[in-house]
């Protein structure tokens, strides 16, 4: 007989962090899904998307399951599998990717992944020692190394602009009603916004899942109801509170939760336990801090994805406020009901001032930006037909000249009044089969967006390329959401050289 | 509750169908028992027999007066042999009265019988001090302490939540001796001065609960009190929260309460009734490593290894025998350890492989800690000996009720590491 000598109690709750981690990842793993399938399932974007969404979820999760396996192998010495069972090294992958959106090479996966695992999470001591969300740390990592290609999410031909970009361009204040409504069709209405139904980050753009799976992970004790609950409340307060100074609808404070991956970061980034305070008021200040600064950072700062930013200031202070409620939490309840009030109070005072600074500005155009040229991947699903209108042909030799009208972003969009085609010419050599060069006459859509469609860069890409290949053009994607005009133009004139007359 | 606190308490799987329904057994010792002359603490004890001295059931045997008076009754009838030094069910070893049985259980009358209707106050709390009582809550408190002074006391709780899980034996005490514990209750409520009597039950135990609501018609002084199914709702802090909403600082009498355990109740009805102390209990015997887990009625300073082997021994080779519940009790390294007259339970568990993985951080026990205090701001400052920290979290608050290790998904000794802490405070205080 033995009798083991263990310190009491001697009893464990069935919840393990093993299962807490298990059921999180799932959790991750429905919101990413969705997305998959949307893309597969959305006939502007089609399987190519699917496919490129999950090879970049595949492509962060072994490059963060690799570094943390060979971390364990080389610095740590620990056996492997077992130093991965206890760091969960997938929900950091997982976490990371969802915040990309589907236009990122792999690439930038690749390095972004790494800086999370890496620098955001093992250079710290691993699980449960680090500073910094490390999924946040990656995200803003890939922010900076890969500048505004990565930041503004820009658009590709299909993809179009984020909802917060084009919010930030317009200085965070819409007021006539049928801007807001031009606006908001962009991402399908308010509802479609909410429901996902518009392209954005591959886990983020959800807001009415998420918050179901937030649900369901509360109600499971994986989570603290109260940090999301007391975030999105608080974000949806300060966004009131721009409204009503600015005189905007309700639309303004739903969209503040809808988008910017608000839900995403309440439900998985602020709920990290590690980087965030231990005790209850804690986790309030935290989650009020955040909401106070992304809503700065949105309406004052330059930078759009505030949430992830005002994440990785408040893990900075949590330190801070895991010792400033140190103490007795029975004996200190007023004390916590006052600080609570005061940071609610101090946040809700500057967004009030702050939005009495803020106002409707115009685009910003760049002098002489560069469009840059993405993943070669997207491209040859889009429509060849539709809107367009060959206004002339003339046939010089070998060289047959289009003059094509094509409605451009100016309709979908309509932020002019008046919206006109824009006007492109497309030259064609007959006897090679290939393209000459690719023109604007005239151009119309949103003037900030011109540089880029319109830029030698963009339409260079065009020279000399085969139209028989597979009956439909093939190059680099361009940078903005108008280029759909151009290669519509382009498919139509390829069409009308290549149908039998 | 303000939203900025946990809920304080969780809901434990108890494992009482284990025990809950099934026979009492009885258990009477064949050779020696060893009754325990100090409660672990070194106090000053006085022998009053001698080696060789006949005794029986209820023969006084010794009598601690400091700090507390404390008389020790003889639980089985025989020869009185030597004064030995073995492992108590604290954890430490203390010196135990050795009585060699013979077998018989002859009794004899400990003390006078009283009527509690017609004895003074004072009387009765007399009484509860000679007759020994220790609060059965698991504590071993002498009971006549809190009814010595009661000033502006209002309400009498009788505590019978017994929330420690696989623990069934107050459960079925009460079921045993009903009538006991009204007249318990009601000695208690004189002694108190309290104008109106609570007994605290689980909602979940309907069939006594039905039981005492029927006796309790004619009782209009004395009220049933439902509880949720929650651990730790049977400490005192935590039932006379739920009870009066209110909280106090040191002792519930500060907010007029008193509280005491079920079987305490049981206990003084019985010595009140037949003039004697304690000498049996009925003890729950529980837990995967047992054969046969059940409630034993045991002469008190019968050896745990004895009546392990009565009721059919040990299911595994490796064991983890607890003096008490799994949340509170100790785990004692032998089975050679007695029944002290307080016990209610012992647990054997398999011995499972557990291993701890880092802290998440993710506040778990800070939420549910009943003493409202925050383990894991505790673990921290102990780990880099900040002892200004640890004084300003309150770790003496601790109760050390394992709340935090159970409900900490990581596995860590989250409450170990409160002890150190409060141990650390101990050592800086001398």
């Amino acid at each position: 007989m033995k009798f083991t000598f263990r310190v009491s109690p001697n009893y464990r709750q069935p919840l393990s962090t093993q299962w807490i981690m298990t059921e999180l990842t799932l959790c991750i793993a429905v919101v990413l899904g969705y997305n998959v399938v949307y893309y597969y399932l959305n006939p502007n974007l089609g399987p190519e998307y699917a496919i490129h969404a999950l090879s970049m979820i595949a492509t962060s999760l072994v490059v963060a399951i690799g570094t943390e396996a060979l971390w364990a192998k080389f610095y740590a010495k620990k056996p492997v599998l077992k130093y991965l069972t206890q760091s969960f090294p997938w929900v950091t992958a997982l976490l990371f990717v969802g915040m990309m959106g589907v236009n990122k090479p792999l690439y930038v996966i690749i390095v972004g992944s790494l800086v999370s695992t890496l620098i955001g999470k093992l250079i710290f001591g691993g699980f449960g020692q680090n500073i910094f969300n490390p999924a946040g740390v990656g995200r803003a990592f890939s922010v900076l190394a890969f500048g505004g290609f990565i930041a503004s999410q820009f658009p590709d031909v299909v993809t179009g602009a984020t909802p917060n970009q084009v919010m930030e361009s317009l200085g965070w204040v819409i007021t006539k009603p049928e801007a807001v409504t031009a606006y908001l069709n962009q991402f399908n209405g308010l509802w479609g916004l909410f429901s996902g139904q518009y392209v954005g980050a591959i886990g983020e753009t959800n807001t009415l899942l998420i918050m179901l799976v937030g649900l369901y992970l509360s109600v499971r004790k994986i989570i603290d109801w109260r940090v999301p609950v007391v975030f999105i409340a608080s974000l949806f307060t300060f966004a009131t509170i721009i409204m009503y100074f600015k005189g905007m609808g309700w639309w303004y404070p739903i969209f503040s939760i809808s988008t910017g991956g608000a839900m995403f970061g309440a439900v998985f980034m602020l709920t990290d336990p590690v980087t965030s305070p231990t005790s209850i008021p804690g986790r309030i200040i935290f989650a009020i801090g955040v909401a106070f600064l992304a809503t700065l950072i949105r309406v004052k700062g330059h930078l759009p994805e505030g949430v992830i930013r005002s994440i990785l200031f408040m893990n900075m202070v949590t330190p801070l406020i895991d010792r400033g409620l140190d103490g007795w939490p029975l004996k200190a309840m007023k004390k916590y009901a006052f600080t609570i009030g005061t940071v609610f109070a101090v946040s809700l005072l500057t967004v009030s001032f702050t939005a009495t600074t803020i106002s409707y500005k115009e685009p910003y155009v760049p002098e002489d930006s560069i469009p840059n040229l993405g993943d070669p991947i997207l491209f040859s699903t889009l429509p060849t037909a539709g809107n367009v209108n060959i206004v002339s042909t003339t046939v010089t030799g070998d060289i047959t000249t289009f003059v094509i009208e094509t409605k451009g972003h100016a309709y979908e969009a309509e932020w002019e009044t008046d919206p006109k085609p824009n006007v492109i010419e497309v030259k064609i050599n007959t006897v090679t089969k290939t393209i000459v060069s690719v023109t604007f006459v005239t151009y119309h859509d949103t003037a900030s967006l011109q540089y880029a469609t319109s830029h030698p860069v963009f339409l260079k890409q065009f020279d000399g390329l085969s139209i028989i290949v597979d009956n439909s053009v093939d190059v680099v994607i361009g940078a903005t959401f108008t280029t759909d005009s151009v290669i519509r133009a382009v498919n139509a004139a390829i069409a009308a050289v290549l149908t039998p007359q | 509750m303000p939203l900025w606190i946990g809920p304080m308490n969780a809901h434990l799987n108890g494992h009482k169908e284990l025990t809950s329904h099934n026979e009492i057994v009885t258990v009477k010792p064949k050779g020696e028992v060893y009754i325990p002359l100090s409660n672990g603490n070194n106090a000053a004890v006085e022998v009053l027999v001698k080696e060789g001295d006949k005794v029986k059931v209820g023969t006084l045997l010794a009598k601690r007066s400091v700090p507390f008076v404390v008389p020790i009754y003889s639980s089985v009838s025989g020869t009185v042999g030597v004064v030995k030094s073995m492992m108590h069910a604290v954890m430490r070893p203390c010196d135990h009265l050795v009585i060699v049985s013979d077998g018989k259980f002859e009794k004899a009358q400990s003390f006078s019988p009283i009527d509690y209707t017609s004895a003074t106050r004072d009387e009765l709390v007399d009484f509860i001090m000679n007759s020994g009582l220790m609060g059965c809550g698991g504590a071993g408190f002498p009971t006549y302490i809190k009814y010595k002074n009661p000033v502006n006391i209002h309400t009498l709780i009788i505590n019978a939540v017994e929330c420690e899980p696989y623990i069934t034996a107050d459960y079925r005490t009460m079921k045993e001796f009903l009538d006991d514990l009204i007249y318990g209750t009601k000695a208690l409520l004189k002694a108190s001065t309290a104008k109106e009597a609570i007994i605290a039950i689980k909602k979940n135990k309907v069939e006594v609960c039905t039981k005492i609501q029927a006796l309790l018609a004619n009782e209009p002084q004395i009220k049933l009190f439902m509880t949720p199914d929650k651990y730790p709702m049977g400490w005192e802090r935590t039932l006379v929260y739920e009870f009066t909403h209110k909280r106090y600082d040191k002792l519930p009498s500060e907010i007029g309460v008193i509280v005491n355990n079920a079987t305490t109740a049981i206990a003084l009805a019985q010595s009140l009734k037949y003039g004697s102390a304690i000498d049996e209990k009925i003890i729950t015997f529980s837990g995967d490593g047992l054969k046969h887990p059940v409630n034993v009625k045991v002469p008190y300073g019968t050896t745990v290894k004895e009546i392990v082997e009565a009721i059919g021994g040990y299911s595994a080779e490796d064991v983890l025998v607890i003096a008490g519940g799994p949340m509170m009790g100790k785990t004692i390294p032998t089975d050679n350890f007695v029944i002290t007259s307080y016990s209610n339970a012992i647990t054997i568990l398999k011995t499972t492989p557990q291993e701890a993985i880092p802290c998440m951080r993710c506040g778990r026990c800070n939420d549910t800690c009943p003493a409202g205090l925050l383990p894991v701001r505790i673990n921290n400052a102990e780990a880099v000996a900040d002892l200004d920290l640890i004084v300003k979290l309150a770790a003496d608050q601790c109760i050390e009720c394992g709340m935090c290790s159970y409900i900490c998904p990581s596995r860590i000794d989250v409450t170990e590491g409160v002890r150190r802490a409060k141990r650390a405070l101990m050592l800086r205080k001398k």
